[in-house]
């Protein structure tokens, strides 16, 4: 049979209305996994606690869609007091058999479950604690997270055509999407401006935590910009003005396009 | 598997009417005859068929005065999306000498996105030309990409999921200056907005009848007098050739009640939608933290609320909104078959991650007024469980 999407069986359903164990969970005994990414519309959390090698307690946090939602309250259900080395075992075909089964083109939401699950048992044999995994990755703080030195593919080319490498009169991108690449607190002052005069800034940086003060962090997230963590811009394009621009998703390792009208590089003059 | 869900307290409210519209009563009244009683094939020399032609012509008639349009300019076809491939198809077929490029906007519909992938693998060269936030298509870019061997442009008319509006006559016009032959899909305006090729000159138009509430199966493509196509489907050579098989007589007779009626109601009709409109997006933005308008803040369809939250997922929310019998559409990946997010949101300028966190809601004829009550009383709750479900919303 040909299943849409949203065909769900009753057990699935009940799982997204009633979702099991939603939340977080705090403590020396805790262990956290986490897969996905929103950017593929689904990412999952899964916090367990640990007792004699056997999940004591777990918890999870969800974006995603109905399965999504629906496989990850229904394996902690299947795993609660199961020994590590069983909860290990348990597979993707175990969740949706567990739900009565998922639409086929669900199944890889099931396979995420299974995952994040595996993801934290993982990093608690390794000793690895949820708020290790905050500061795991990289940042650029301190290390002088300046323009890129060499210039973006098509940034010479469209200078005066959509390309800016100081400040502007921001009024005269009014109504433009504007992409702000990250070359320090001169950039996300500048796009927390921008987004006074038009209705769409994107603030982008290589960083998971770009460097700035407590202040300027809390204005940038308050405000209507858009921050796009871990990502390099690797291409300016257009028809003889910026169009759109060619991404790269340092995270997940892939390049997307996004459609921009101007692009700032504040660079040292 | 559960089919339909019923919520079983109220009554559902239906607010997808750009995926799919009831015939009108009236309609289905006047095409019972057609099924039993006038049955006749129109290419028939006897009574019967001389019946049936007169039928036929008097409908294509009153389908043609619904766009100001010449009778001999409505070919019938089996759909739009039918329509859109004889438009694009036969046209680059039949022009093939002249030139071999042919551009579309960024935020056409799926069909013409298809077709101008089929045409690419088949030698003609597609520019797709990029609109703005709002999914306009600007006049400048368009015209930067013309050339000397452009033969057709195809722009519909307006979004059927942002529902934006574009410039239509002012594309209409750069074209013709341009010597560029206009395609339209005006499906998703069809009913919406007074569509007059005269007031909006296009050389080819794409139309369904179940846009204007008459029956599916049925669908018009316009042909501007002088405007040459090649057919796709050959046989009798019914529809002056271009378009061969019997015609769908009872589905042509409600599609010209469906125009006549639409007719003379459209400016009432519109103006009711457009207040319901209106009333949900101030709602929805006023209500609900984080929640954005898609689209152009004014030159919108009047029957369309196209919105996004931040850090929940579509389809989490069509289910919810299921749950409480309210049933709307939403361009997430995670409700596609090819679990894409819509081109038309990323032409935008959104992100992935934005695009899934879209719902569209469009109003039509058998709504009501407190059918926006039901979507402003569940539509909150349901963003902030969810909400609470996410790793990505962060908690004030």
């Amino acid at each position: 049979m040909n299943m849409k999407s949203t065909q769900y069986s009753e057990k699935t359903l009940d799982h997204f209305r009633n979702p099991r164990n939603v939340g977080t969970l705090e403590g020396d005994d805790v262990a956290m996994g986490k897969v996905g990414n929103p950017v593929c519309g689904d990412l999952m959390e899964i916090y367990i606690q640990v007792e004699d090698d056997r999940i004591k307690d777990i918890a999870f946090q969800t974006f995603g869609c109905g399965s999504a939602v629906a496989t990850s309250s229904m394996i902690t259900e299947l795993v609660k007091g199961m020994s590590l080395d069983e909860a290990m075992k348990v597979t993707r075909g175990d969740v949706a058999g567990a739900l009565d089964g998922l639409p086929p083109i669900k199944m890889h939401c099931s396979n995420l479950a299974a995952d994040a699950l595996h993801a934290a048992i993982k990093n608690w044999r390794e000793g690895i604690r949820p708020n290790d995994l905050s500061t795991e990755f990289p940042t650029y703080v301190g290390k002088g997270c300046a323009a890129p030195s060499e210039p973006i593919k098509g940034e010479s080319e469209f200078q005066g055509n959509g390309v800016y490498n100081e400040e502007m009169d921001p009024s005269e991108l009014a109504d433009k999407r504007v992409l702000v690449f990250d070359t320090g607190v001169e950039s996300a002052k500048l796009a927390v401006e921008l987004e006074k005069h038009t209705g769409r800034v994107i603030f982008m940086t290589p960083s998971k935590e770009p460097a700035m003060d407590a202040d300027l962090k809390k204005e940038l997230k308050k405000s209507d910009v858009k921050i796009l963590y871990e990502s390099e811009l690797k291409e300016i394009k257009g028809e003889g003005e910026v169009e759109k621009v060619v991404v790269y998703d340092l995270d997940e390792d892939n390049q997307y396009e996004l459609f921009v009208d101007s692009v700032v590089i504040l660079r040292p003059t | 598997m559960v089919l339909v869900m019923e919520s079983g307290i109220k009554p559902g409210v239906y607010l997808d009417y750009q995926s799919s519209k009831p015939v009108d009563p009236r309609v289905i009244e006047v095409m019972t005859p057609y099924f039993n009683e006038i049955f006749g094939n129109p290419s028939s020399l006897h009574l019967e068929g001389d019946k049936a032609t007169v039928v036929l012509e008097n409908c294509r008639e009153k389908i043609a005065q619904f766009i100001g349009a010449d009778t001999k300019e409505i070919i019938f076809t089996s759909s739009a999306t039918e329509s859109n491939n004889l438009a694009l198809i036969g046209y680059t077929m039949r022009k093939k000498g002249k030139g071999n490029h042919i551009i579309i906007s960024e935020v056409d519909h799926i069909s013409i996105h298809n077709i101008a992938k089929y045409l690419e693998k088949n030698g003609l060269e597609v520019t797709r030309v990029p609109v703005d936030q709002y999914g306009r298509v600007s006049l400048k870019k368009l015209e930067a990409r013309i050339n000397e061997r452009t033969i057709l442009a195809s722009i519909g008319y307006a979004s059927n999921e942002i529902g934006t509006v574009q410039p239509m006559a002012e594309i209409a016009d750069l074209l013709k200056r341009k010597g560029v032959a206009l395609h339209t899909d005006a499906v998703a305006a069809e009913g919406l907005l007074p569509i007059d090729v005269r007031d909006v000159p296009v050389d080819l138009m794409s139309l369904s009848s179940n846009d204007i509430y008459g029956p599916k199966g049925l669908g018009v493509l316009y042909v501007k007098k002088g405007t040459g196509i090649a057919p796709m489907i050959l046989g009798g050579g019914q529809e002056r050739g271009l378009r061969s098989s019997t015609e769908n007589l009872p589905a042509i007779a409600g599609m010209a009640k469906a125009a006549e009626i639409m007719g003379d109601e459209l400016p009432q009709e519109t103006s009711r939608l457009a207040t319901y409109r209106d009333r949900l997006i101030k709602g929805v933005l006023e209500s609900i933290p984080r929640s954005h308008l898609n689209g152009h803040p004014s030159e919108r369809l009047p029957n369309n609320a196209h919105f996004r939250f931040e850090a929940i997922e579509g389809e989490s929310l069509l289910l919810s909104l299921k749950d409480m019998g309210i049933s709307a559409s939403t361009g997430s990946a995670c409700s596609s078959k090819t679990l894409e997010p819509s081109h038309t949101l990323i032409a935008c300028g959104l992100l992935h991650e934005e695009a899934h966190g879209s719902l569209e809601f469009t109003f039509g004829r058998f709504n009501k007024d407190s059918d926006v009550d039901r979507v402003l009383e569940t539509l909150p709750d349901i963003v902030e469980r969810l909400r609470r479900l996410s790793p990505l919303y962060e908690k004030e």
